[in-house]
């Protein structure tokens, strides 16, 4: 494998990322770098040892238009293939273990987008799969901060309780959509 | 394509297939996958005459293995099966059945615990061609050998060319796995769509898959005891292996 | 040439009763305008059945028809439309239809027929025997009296294993205008039982091993069917699924798209566990579960598997089996159905409407799956379960109904939410046993007639969402703003209208609609976000007509108006676009005649057209606006006294709504002092004879263009 055989170079990194976004994870340039060492990339990689692998692998990255990349919590730019691995799980993805700007985020994106507050027990079930307790200690967390500040909740007539963000929703609508939302069974 | 073989021939090939023992003993000739692919290695196939009726058939290469408790009764199958290849939507023509059981089950309409179907237990329970191994019942049944194999998948399937209609092999299948083509005047049975079956492809609930081929003719009941009557002359033909109990083996 | 055309099974049967007659007629020559379904079944009715004509009456008929894509393999083609003067129409019938999936549309296309009018009425009980060519009326002395379970099963020993056969139960037979006719198992079709048991019409059997023909290159219908399949969702079109999938970019909690990796279908033996991508085509059938959609997680475990109409991968019908039912209230173990049939038992009980309701609503709904679908009683989209609570909770009954009757109802087990209460309930109203039993059988019109309760005592209060005409709304403002209300004032039944809410409910956020809506129907102003309603425009005028059109030529077609249009996707890279000519598409390949989306829409119309004269001729009056369409008064109100298009509200604005109407009647072309169109717009949808017709008996607008 010559070094100028970039764009085979090309080929394996998306197939390398594609890889990982059908495992549903993410992947850092280090972990292309050792996946197409791998398949067999080493030598080509490692042509001009002056130039870091990563570096040269993130460089191509960059121009490849059906890989996208995530600035992760981290900080580090992580790599995912919107086809197989969307923006939204790969955000949720990254957030795992923040639980609770995880919630926050997600009940963000469902205010400002749809819009919609979600029933809490959203987040019980996969791919979050919080624990009731894991979830009041965000909700605690939340109340305690100033960043979450726009976090709420309302509780409909039957006792269900739905999350919004007030950046996004006002509290009536939030009230009636939560109120429509868990109508729907009985509007078939 | 037996009959011209001298029965040396079939004894080496049950040699090395190791089935020796099983013909001496039974005065049978079993033939397996091994059995089989060794008569093909000793080149056997050269020896069929050109007119010769065609009795054995090499195992298929493929069968559609399908789990009755994935399958949802909607009937895809059956209609890709049809349109795709036929152009027409028709579940009667259909070699892969499942409108027969989509109400009570292979059963029938019993009442009681024990039916099927969407107003029994549920259980939809596939019609899927066995690609039966020798001895093949639809096969053998035709009188004018037009149960061949395919040269590809080793699928068993019906020549239309050399179909005359007769509906013998109809009769002969246990699991009454042919359909007759009342526009064309002539069977049809599953010819595993030249190995990509449309209907694995249009399943929706993963009920079917294509798998390498196995003998599944042992497995359950059968549907119904097939009347699988070898015409005269392949009868003469079997009878140079399956020799009667007492007598000589083989040779 | 009819001959040569594909997609339609060529023949009408015709079997008159009366006199035994059974012939049979070219679908093309005489129906090819109006397609089928309701279209043909309207046309039927306009030409053969005189305004005036009473459901019961010998004289009115009954129309079942399929549609040119019934029995191929189009995803969700599998219904039958019902078409006849309709009961439960009030305060006078008027034109409607019953609509049932099943096996029923598929196998009378293999049979070789496009539809079947039955006509006149027999003399005693008979049923009608339909293998291929061979039609006969046959005795059902022996029948008569049963359920629809024993008599799907005599009568399949009687004709073999795979008939289909749709068949009245007690309710139907008894002229119950609330009886519905069932086939396989669970579809059912409301309304029109009561009319084949006026006709001594116990069941229709049909075997059929014929074929329906694609005219077009089939390479090409492979593909086109390959690409349906890859723009569907779950059920109700929902395009994304109800929890984040790592291949989604959306979800929605609300989504009917419920199937998730980690459930299973517990009551399989063995249990099937959901795995692999749930996106993908080989597992379609695992997205939706309509029992874990309306009754929350705990009918994971009861359930068998989907189940639904021939060639649909969607499988809304989900089949359940809860052992704990046969024990306490000696019924099978087993029932399946979706939507509101599923939770005809458990929607009698106020205790038991809380969210999802758990293993007691589970209960509840297969004691009344049980019975209703053995009986053939029809909820007329929970409106009778409405009724009841209200009836009851409102002191109607005690009032109204004799002190010795009503004692001898068991109330204490309908205040202990006890679903055994429906072991006395049901069969009272299939066999109009005492005052309640037939009023209830009757439908909410008798409520208003026998008892001389106002309307207004319904249409007034929000809960019962009573519409008019004896109906409730069905996906009105609540969902769809001035859309859905003037969906909702069209039909003489409730609206069994779904393009408009399949598109607002469809998962997606706001502006990926909006952006859709654009494309569609030329705004994004088209739409709101439901509770957030602008006031009323041409552009959702525009999308009430089209949602109507579609809905028509669904029916028309034998396909899924509870799954169609497909104008929208799952699919990312399509920007979610569905394809809005999908059914002309389908239709020209299968018949072999090109057809396009407008001269397709064109069809649609014109049988809504045909629907419209129908009802101006069996009203005799012109004045749809006033006398027809109209809106209930709770659709003004709002409980917490919110002013129209104010956020959170579904209240509406009279005026508003006035305009909203006459954007719809102009969209329409109709004339919109009246509602009503003139002989020039039947002239050019090709109903010149109809618009003529009415306009001899003084029944177009004066000034009608
Ligand atoms: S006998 Fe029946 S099952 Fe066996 S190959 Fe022939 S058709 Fe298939
Ligand atoms: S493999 Fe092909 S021929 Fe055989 S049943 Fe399936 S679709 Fe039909
Ligand atoms: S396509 Fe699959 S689920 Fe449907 S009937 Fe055939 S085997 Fe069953």
């Amino acid at each position: 494998m010559s070094a100028g055989d970039a764009p085979d170079l090309g080929k394996a990194i998306v197939e390398a990322v594609r890889e990982a976004s059908a495992e549903a994870r993410l992947v850092g340039a280090d972990e292309v770098v050792e996946r197409l060492r791998a398949r067999g990339f080493g030598e080509c990689l490692d042509t001009e040892p002056e130039v870091d692998p990563c570096r040269r692998v993130e460089a191509l990255l960059s121009g490849l238009p059906e890989i996208a990349s995530l600035a992760s919590l981290s900080g580090r730019a992580v790599y995912h293939d919107p086809a197989l691995l969307s923006r939204t799980y790969a955000r949720i993805l990254d957030r795992k273990g923040v639980t609770a700007l995880l919630m926050a985020e997600e009940i963000r994106a469902n205010s400002r987008d749809y819009p919609r507050p979600v029933p809490v027990e959203l987040f019980e079930a996969p791919p979050f799969d919080l624990a009731p307790e894991a979830i009041e200690a965000a909700f605690k967390a939340m109340a305690a901060s100033e960043e979450f500040r726009d976090i709420a909740f309302t509780t409909t007539s039957q006792g269900t309780v739905y999350l919004f963000s007030s950046l996004h929703l006002e509290r009536d609508y939030a009230t009636f959509l939560a109120e429509q939302d868990e109508t729907f069974s009985m509007n078939p | 394509m037996i009959r011209d073989v001298p029965s040396e021939w079939i004894e080496r090939a049950a040699q090395a297939s190791g089935l020796e023992a099983e013909l001496s003993r039974r005065g049978f000739l079993k033939l397996s996958v091994c059995a089989l692919s060794g008569l093909a290695l000793l080149g056997l196939g050269d020896a069929f005459g050109a007119n010769a009726p065609l009795v054995i058939l090499d195992n298929a290469k493929g069968v559609i293995l399908a789990d009755p408790t994935r399958c949802v009764g909607c009937q895809r199958c059956e209609l890709a099966c049809t349109e795709f290849n036929d152009g027409r939507a028709q579940p009667s023509l259909s070699r892969i059945k499942i409108a027969r059981a989509v109400n009570f089950g292979p059963g029938g309409p019993t009442g009681g615990d024990a039916m099927h179907g969407d107003w029994g237990d549920g259980l939809i329970v596939q019609g899927v061609c066995r690609q039966c191994p020798h001895p093949v019942p639809c096969a053998t049944a035709c009188p004018q050998n037009a149960i061949k194999d395919d040269p590809q998948t080793g699928a068993r399937v019906v020549d239309p060319a050399a179909c005359v209609g007769c509906r013998l092999c109809q009769r002969a299948c246990p699991w009454d796995m042919l359909s007759f083509d009342e526009q064309a005047g002539v069977a049809t049975k599953c010819f595993l769509c030249h190995g990509r079956p449309k209907c694995v492809e249009a399943c929706p609930a993963a009920a079917l898959r294509y798998v390498p081929w196995r003998d599944l003719t042992r497995d359950g009941g059968m549907l119904r005891s097939g009347l699988s009557a070898p015409s005269p002359e392949n009868a003469k033909a079997c009878l140079d292996c399956h020799v009667p109990a007492g007598k000589t083996a083989v040779k | 040439m009819a001959a040569s055309r594909g997609g339609f099974a060529g023949k009408v049967l015709r079997v008159d009763l009366s006199t035994g007659k059974i012939g049979v007629q070219d679908t093309i020559e005489r129906y090819e305008a109006v397609l089928g379904g309701a279209g043909l079944g309207y046309r039927v009715l306009w030409d053969e059945v005189p305004a005036g004509t009473g459901p019961f009456d010998a004289a009115n008929k009954l129309v079942f028809a399929a549609g040119a894509l019934v029995g191929t393999s189009v995803p969700c083609n599998g219904r039958t439309t019902i078409t006849t003067i309709f009961p439960t129409c009030w305060p006078r019938p008027l034109v409607g239809s019953g609509h049932m999936g099943g096996h029923f549309a598929a196998k009378l296309k293999y049979a070789g027929y496009d539809a079947l009018i039955v006509e006149g009425k027999a003399d005693r009980p008979v049923w009608l025997m339909i293998r291929d060519a061979k039609v006969e009326i046959r005795d059902a002395g022996h029948l008569w009296g049963s359920g629809i379970r024993r008599t799907t099963l005599e009568l399949s020993q009687e004709m073999g294993p795979d008939c289909v056969v749709a068949a009245i139960g007690q309710a139907g037979e008894s002229q119950a205008p609330m009886g519905m006719v069932i086939n396989s198992v669970s579809h059912s079709a409301g309304g029109v039982g009561g009319v084949m048991g006026a006709k001594n019409l116990k069941a229709v059997a049909v075997q059929g091993s014929g074929a329906v023909r694609i005219a077009g290159d089939k390479a090409e219908w492979e593909k086109l069917v390959k690409f349906h399949l890859s723009i569907l969702g779950a059920n109700n079109q929902h395009v994304v699924p109800s929890f984040p999938t790592p291949q989604a970019e959306y979800y929605n909690p609300a989504s009917r798209w419920v199937g998730q990796p980690g459930r299973r279908w517990g009551a399989a033996k063995p249990p099937v566990e959901l795995t692999g991508d749930i996106h993908d085509l080989s597992r379609i059938v695992y997205r939706t579960n309509s029992a874990a959609f309306f009754l929350g997680e705990e009918a994971w475990k009861y359930t068998v598997r989907g189940n639904g109409c021939t060639a649909c991968p969607i499988r809304c019908h989900t089949m359940l089996r809860v052992p704990s039912v046969t024990v306490k209230y000696g019924i099978p173990d087993m029932a399946q159905n979706t939507c509101i049939a599923l939770q005809f038992g458990r929607m009698f009980f106020k205790g038991l409407m809380a969210g999802k309701g758990g293993e007691a609503a589970i209960e509840a709904c297969m004691v009344g799956m049980h019975l209703a679908d053995d009986m053939g009683v029809w909820s007329n989209y929970g409106q009778l379960q409405r009724d009841l609570r209200k009836l009851y909770e409102g002191g109607y009954l005690k009032a109204r109904l004799g002190s010795k009757e009503y004692a001898s109802i068991p109330w204490d087990k309908y205040d202990r939410n006890d679903p055994a209460f429906l072991l006395d309930l049901v069969p009272r109203i299939a066999n109009r046993q005492g005052e309640l039993g037939d009023v209830l059988s009757r439908g909410t019109g008798a409520i208003f007639d026998t008892w001389s309760i106002p309307e207004s005592d319904w249409a007034d209060d929000h809960s019962t969402t009573y519409w008019k005409m004896g109906h409730p709304k069905h996906h009105a403002n609540e969902d769809d703003g001035q859309c859905g209300v003037i969906i909702n004032t069209q039909y003489n039944r409730d609206a069994q209208c779904h393009s408009h809410t399949n598109f607002v409910r469809n998962g997606l956020p706001l502006a990926v609609q909006k952006k859709l809506a654009t494309d569609i129907w030329g705004s994004p102003d088209a739409l709101d976000a439901p509770g957030d309603y602008t006031p009323a425009n041409p552009y959702k005028a525009r999308r009430a007509k089209w949602s109507l059109m579609r809905k028509e030529l669904h029916d028309a077609l034998g396909v899924c108006n509870w799954m169609g249009p497909w104008v929208a996707s799952p699919r990312w890279e399509r920007g979610y676009a569905g394809d809005d000519s999908l059914e002309s598409k389908f239709l020209s390949l299968a018949t072999g005649r090109p057809m396009d989306r407008e001269e397709l829409d064109r069809a649609g119309e014109r049988i809504f057209t045909l629907h419209r004269a129908l009802t101006i001729r069996d009203m005799g009056q012109v004045d749809m606006r006033a006398g027809h369409d109209t809106v209930p008064p709770w659709v003004f109100e709002d409980a917490k006294g919110a002013a129209p298009f104010t956020k959170g509200t579904i209240r509406m604005d009279r005026a508003d709504i006035g305009r909203a109407m006459d954007f719809f009647y102009e969209a329409m072309g109709w004339d919109t002092a009246t509602g009503a169109p003139g002989k020039a717009r039947y002239a050019a949808l090709g109903l010149a004879d109809v618009g003529e017709g009415l306009a001899a008996a003084g029944l177009v607008p004066q000034d009608g263009k």
